[in-house]
């Protein structure tokens, strides 16, 4: 690794004009898991390293009921993996949780680091979207709230403006009746980057579907919605065919491309098979959920 | 850049003057002459260097040195205790020799922290647990069998 | 204790493994010295290129820099990097540092500096001005006509065709009722060791270097570094103490080893050396990617009459072990099923701008029975024979040739694959493909190999023991003999305890320094047990004979009538006194000094084993998991129980990461790796593995080896991946004559089968 600066920031003003004193060249430091690697790889060289663990408050992981999870800058994944509260309210992000990287990654890697990272196989992405997460962001100007949905911009790329810093996920209590469900295609059972990931949350009421969001990891520059999917099922009675219709639309939806993991063919298929698989889980979820 | 930090390892106190850039695990084997810990891919890919951090297991080359001031490191060199009637083995430590766990043995210190770790959360793990609990250390040598014996016999000997 | 041993046939834990769970087991890179500069090598990013010139000035200028080498800074001695000479021979084709790069990751110039992070810094201030060649990266690409020609061999051939003929292949063909011709692939594996390759360097005042390095073969090391370096034998000392793995590609010397010296001469001052793992993965070795096309004849019966084929392997940049892996995949295909002594085989190697092929396990054989066993699946159904009854018929057996030429002792191949049809309850449980319905479908299939005990007689193995007792009973045991993590060396005390009659806790086992022990050509080709034991035995032989001399001595006694048993001197079970009191000194008198020493040169001995792989494919997905193996190995004696067990089970997850996850993907454009890393080159890890039901057969113990042990460590490997793509087959009805098998290649099969709802 190349020499930088390191500043442990215990405000967010301090940390902001630490990323404006030098101007583009420092990066945030939470779990380190992917900035460390890539510095030893070469892939940055940041001048400045600012440490924002130690800022009061970034840790708060907690839920309310009739408000929802908040999910600081500085909680690490395998925090949320292991909270009472995702396992009970929100299954596909605490599935997503547990199958990203090892259990070392895990307990540095942070769930806000991940979404930072802006990786198109982000493992978090998918359910946090269909959940209806809310990033929000402290900036020279203030804060600010975007909906996770539309954080992304491109593989690598967000909204965030500069020396601007998340600091926290918020999502809303689910429906009651919801099925949530994150499904990973990867060779092996652990340690892997998704080829495909699909995140389902499913709201089943008088077996009608009032709320349907399905969310595509990694067959895209960012983790996209089906919208066309989700219109299949949304106002309907599910029934094997109109999954079927939903995990078809969508394949079409998926936009993947070839590299070293997979080929853009596959990953298009397995879009369909996941999505199915999902839709069937989340389907079964929601009807076991008798009351919230 | 550095600072100076200082480090509880094996619960004896440490104070290094280290580059900022540097790792935990270059500090440990490099400074703290514990070699124990092993460098196997230094991208947290492999678990070879795997420590408990304030009782949590980690890969040491993706912690800087400077954010480790203050806490808690076991490695493998501090896991057997040493007392008037010699050296007495952890139970881990134990199966991992009794079992032919161990072979070329690279990946032995940071397999047996981490299922020291999963055995301080969960004292009788069911066989997949200890597989997902140890899938981020890699072994070349063994096909994890004698490694899941291994743990599995230790914690059905021993709450740890 | 079993058949009146006392160490043997018992699992004994390591030696060495309290060592490694304490942590305190040291590897090449963790040794230091004061001073210790860091050392980096500098890497061509083009797969063919000429080093035109080299600008060190702004790396030289860096503050912590001491020096920089380039091509024309080292001696510029071709050597082979690979050592022993095997049939078919070497080439010295490498250079200690290149001026012409030959594949992505060719060093062409080093530095040493004070930190790894400034000697890092230095690499990029060396600028290389480069004149890129054209570059090939597949055998067809070398072969064609106008090709760029690597090292200047003609067609790109690293050595002229190996033939093998015997008998009368048309006439074997012409008898046949059926012929099938068909090509089979293998891909491009990586060891992936855990100990990234390092070493450290330093010269004394006496001018003799001192490395503490990886290897296998340490006495190699000492012998091409003293070769090129220009250095007298005495003058290099080789030091290994503990080793994390090599399984083959730590046979051979990689530009490290040679530069480091060099900056440690240099600059006055000892460097250490380390890989990272991207290096490990791009500029060390992987296994050669081949191509065998193979036709073989059969009678409606289910004989075998005749057999040819064409073994063509990629070795990349540099010969390594091209030559060798060739003539040894060409040549075992002779063997292992019966063609009526009727085959016509020939060898080829091919330089390429691939990364280095090299030694791995399995040593080209790896991927000729992979193409056999394939095809005997294949074959079977072709004449309506059930798999197992199909092998039965054809396995080789007492009499048959063997690849070394000498005749088979023994018919445990077919009790190898007896045992395990009992095991997975063979004729209950198999039925062909076609009755295979639903998504996720199950398949057992059949692997076999068999794999000789060392490399003779391509190898004129040699290994030498010496035994020092102690004036206590103790015993130093002094093996040249290489523990590369597989329990050699528990292996080689249980032997000496074994022949002394001695426990195994009074034998030390000295090892891994060149200036100690006595020479050994290293550890490979499962050779250890079989030729180093031997050694062992005989030395321990021989001081068992000079102790009962001396009891007899001094018991006034015939020697002949006395035994040793459990460290004590006995005559018909009577304990006379112990070895302890026999050899120490009297009354101010020394003790008798007592050493042993011996050396063995090997003949030849098979192992064999059958694996039963069961697997279920996802038929939505294509992805396989291996459910179970049933590996039964046939060994002739288990010295250290544990160790064999643990020898098969890690043998079978390399297998099964070769078959269905691992394969170093270049770019087709450049040649550069696109996995040189765990996240993408993908091994299987512990949830992955199977259950694994290990079965010892000791029905063929082999007269010339100690206690009847013949060697384990390269046979699991080469059965599994066979078995696995037989029993996908058997799930799906889709065959692969390719590995790695993958789900895309699966489903897209499945598809034009017509198997799966196509959405």
């Amino acid at each position: 690794m190349r020499p930088f600066d390191y500043y442990e920031a215990t405000s967010l003003e301090e940390a902001v004009s630490l990323l404006g004193r030098y101007d583009g060249r420092a990066s945030i430091l939470a779990g380190g898991t992917d900035l460390l690697v890539e510095m030893k790889e070469g892939l940055r060289a940041p001048a400045c390293l600012v440490n924002i663990k130690r800022i009061p408050g970034l840790d708060e992981l907690s839920y309310t009921p009739g408000e929802g999870l908040r999910i600081g800058a500085a909680v690490t994944v395998r925090q949320v993996e292991r909270h009472p509260a995702v396992r009970q309210h929100y299954a596909g992000l605490a599935q997503a949780a547990c199958q990203l990287g090892s259990v070392q990654v895990r307990n540095r890697a942070t769930v806000v680091g991940n979404i930072c990272r802006a990786s198109p196989s982000a493992d978090t992405a998918p359910p946090l979207i269909a959940d209806g997460a809310l990033v929000c962001l402290f900036g020279a100007d203030g804060t600010r709230t975007v909906p996770l949905e539309e954080f992304f911009t491109g593989p690598g790329q967000t909204v965030l403006r500069a020396h601007e810093i998340v600091t926290e996920l918020r999502l809303p209590d689910p429906i009651p009746h919801t099925g949530q469900v994150y499904l990973k295609h990867g060779r092996r059972l652990a340690m892997e980057l998704a080829t495909v990931g699909v995140a389902v949350s499913l709201t089943l009421q008088d077996e009608i579907c009032t709320r349907v969001r399905i969310v595509l990891g990694a067959v895209a520059p960012t983790p996209i919605r089906a919208s066309e999917a989700e219109a299949v099922l949304e106002g309907r009675s599910p029934d094997s065919t109109l999954v079927s219709m939903a995990a078809v639309k969508a394949q079409e939806a998926s936009r993947p491309i070839d590299d070293v993991r997979s080929s853009a063919a596959y990953r298009r298929q397995m879009v369909r098979v996941l999505t199915l698989r999902a839709l069937e889980q989340a389907l079964t979820r929601a009807r076991q959920e008798d009351s919230p | 850049m550095k600072r100076l930090i200082r480090l509880y390892v094996n619960g004896e106190p440490h104070e290094v003057l280290v580059p900022v850039y540097r790792t935990l695990l270059d500090v440990l084997r490099e400074e703290l002459g514990l070699t124990g810990t092993k460098k196997g891919c230094d991208v947290g890919d492999c678990g070879a260097c795997t420590i408990l951090l304030n009782g949590e297991p980690v890969n040491a080359c993706l912690v800087l040195a400077v954010e480790a001031d203050g806490t808690q490191v076991d490695t493998i060199e501090g896991l057997a205790q040493v007392g008037e009637e010699g050296v007495r083995l952890h139970p881990l430590q134990e199966s991992f020799l009794r079992l032919g766990a161990a072979q070329c043995g690279f990946c032995t210190p940071g397999m047996i922290m981490a299922a020291r770790a999963l055995l301080a959360e969960n004292p009788s793990p069911s066989e997949e647990a200890v597989r997902f609990a140890i899938a981020g250390n890699i072994c070349r040598c063994t096909g994890y069998t004698k490694i899941v014996q291994a743990i599995l016999y230790a914690a059905n000997r021993e709450v740890m | 204790m079993s058949r009146g041993f006392s160490t043997i046939g018992v699992g004994h834990p390591r030696i060495d493994a309290i060592e490694k769970v304490t942590g305190k087991a040291r590897y090449a890179a963790d040794f230091s010295l004061p001073g210790m500069l860091y050392g980096k090598i500098k890497r061509s990013p083009h797969a063919h290129a000429r080093v035109l010139s080299i600008d060190a000035e702004k790396a030289l200028a860096l503050e912590g820099v001491k020096a920089v080498l380039t091509p024309w800074d080292v001696p510029r001695v071709l050597h082979t990097g690979a050592p022993a000479p095997r049939l078919g021979s070497l080439r010295a084709d490498q250079l200690v540092l290149t001026d012409v790069a030959r594949f992505v990751g060719d060093g062409v110039a080093a530095v040493a500096a004070t930190t790894e992070e400034i000697a890092e810094a230095a690499l990029d201030l060396i600028e290389v001005q480069y004149e890129i060649l054209p570059a090939v990266f597949t055998v067809e690409e070398a072969r064609r006509p106008g090709a760029p020609l690597i090292h200047g061999t003609e067609g790109n051939l690293v050595m002229p065709p190996i033939i093998v003929q015997a008998g009368d292949v048309e006439a074997g063909f012409a008898e046949a009722d059926l012929v099938l011709e068909a090509t089979y692939h293998t891909g491009r594996p990586s060891h992936c060791y855990m100990e990234p390759n390092a070493c450290l360097c330093y010269f004394d005042e006496s001018g003799t270097l001192t490395i503490w390095a990886s290897t296998q073969c340490a006495f190699m090391v000492r012998g091409i570094l003293s070769e090129v370096l220009g250095l007298p034998l005495h003058k290099v000392r080789v030091v290994v103490k503990h080793m994390g793995g090599g399984f083959g590609a730590k046979q051979d010397l990689y530009q490290h080893e040679f530069v480091c010296a060099l900056l440690a001469r240099r600059t006055g001052r000892p460097v250490k050396m380390v890989y990272s793992r991207k290096e490990v993965f791009m500029a060390t070795k992987t296994r050669h990617p081949v191509s065998i096309t193979l036709k073989q004849g059969v009678k409606r019966d289910g004989t075998i009459t005749a057999r040819q084929a064409l073994y063509v392997s990629n070795t990349g940049g540099y010969a390594s072990h091209g030559p060798g892996i060739t003539a040894v995949g060409t040549i075992d295909m002779t063997s292992l099923y019966r063609c009526n002594e009727n085959w016509r085989l020939e060898g080829r190697s091919v330089y390429t701008n691939a990364p280095i092929a090299g030694a791995f396990r399995g040593y080209g054989a790896v991927q000729s029975f992979f193409a056999l066993d394939v095809q005997m699946d294949e074959l079977a159904e072709m004449v309506g024979m059930n798999p197992l009854d199909f092998r039965l018929k054809n396995a080789v057996g007492e009499g048959d040739p063997s690849p070394s030429g000498h005749r088979l002792r023994a018919d445990a191949l077919a009790a190898c694959l007896r045992r395990g049809a009992e095991e997975v309850r063979w004729h209950e449980r198999w039925q062909p493909p076609e009755v295979k319905t639903g998504r996720v479908r199950w398949g057992l299939g059949i692997g076999t190999e068999m794999h000789s005990s060392g490399a003779y007689p391509d190898i004129k193995e040699q290994s030498n023991a010496i035994l020092k007792m102690n004036e206590d009973g103790t015993v130093q045991l002094l093996t040249g003999a290489a523990d590369l993590g597989t329990g050699a060396h528990t292996v080689l005390a249980q032997i000496a305890a074994e022949e002394l009659g001695m426990p195994l806790a009074n034998i030390r086992v000295v090892s891994g320094d060149t200036d100690m022990v006595p020479f050994d050509i290293g550890a490979y080709a499962s050779r250890t047990t079989y030729v180093a034991g031997s050694a062992v035995q005989r030395a321990a032989a021989e001081l068992r004979q000079r102790l009962l001399a001396l009891a007899g001595e001094k018991l006034g006694c015939e020697a002949t009538t006395l035994e040793i048993r459990d460290g004590e001197i006995r005559r018909q079970g009577q304990v006379l006194l112990s070895v302890a009191e026999l050899v120490r000194g009297e009354g101010g008198r020394p003790a008798v000094a007592l050493m042993a020493q011996a050396t063995y040169e090997a003949k030849v001995a098979y192992s064999f084993a059958a694996h039963f792989a069961e697997v279920e494919v996802d038929t939505e997905t294509g992805m396989v998991r291996v459910t179970k193996v049933v590996a039964v190995h046939e060994i002739g004696k288990a010295i250290n129980p544990l160790g064999v067990e643990g020898q098969i089970e890690g043998g079978i997850q390399q297998g099964i990461g070769h078959s269905l996850t691992e394969d170093l993907v270049l770019d087709p454009e450049t040649g550069a790796p696109l996995n040189a890393g765990f996240v993408d080159y993908k091994m299987p890890l512990a949830p992955d593995m199977p259950e694994i039901r290990v079965i010892i057969l000791e029905e063929a113990p082999d007269p010339d080896s100690p206690f009847g042990a013949k060697g384990v460590g390269e046979d699991p490997i080469m059965a599994i991946g066979p078995a696995i793509a037989n029993a996908v087959y058997n799930a799906t009805g889709v065959r692969f004559r390719e590995l790695p098998i993958t789900p895309d290649k699966l489903l897209a099969r499945l598809r034009e089968q017509g198997e799966t709802d196509t959405a």
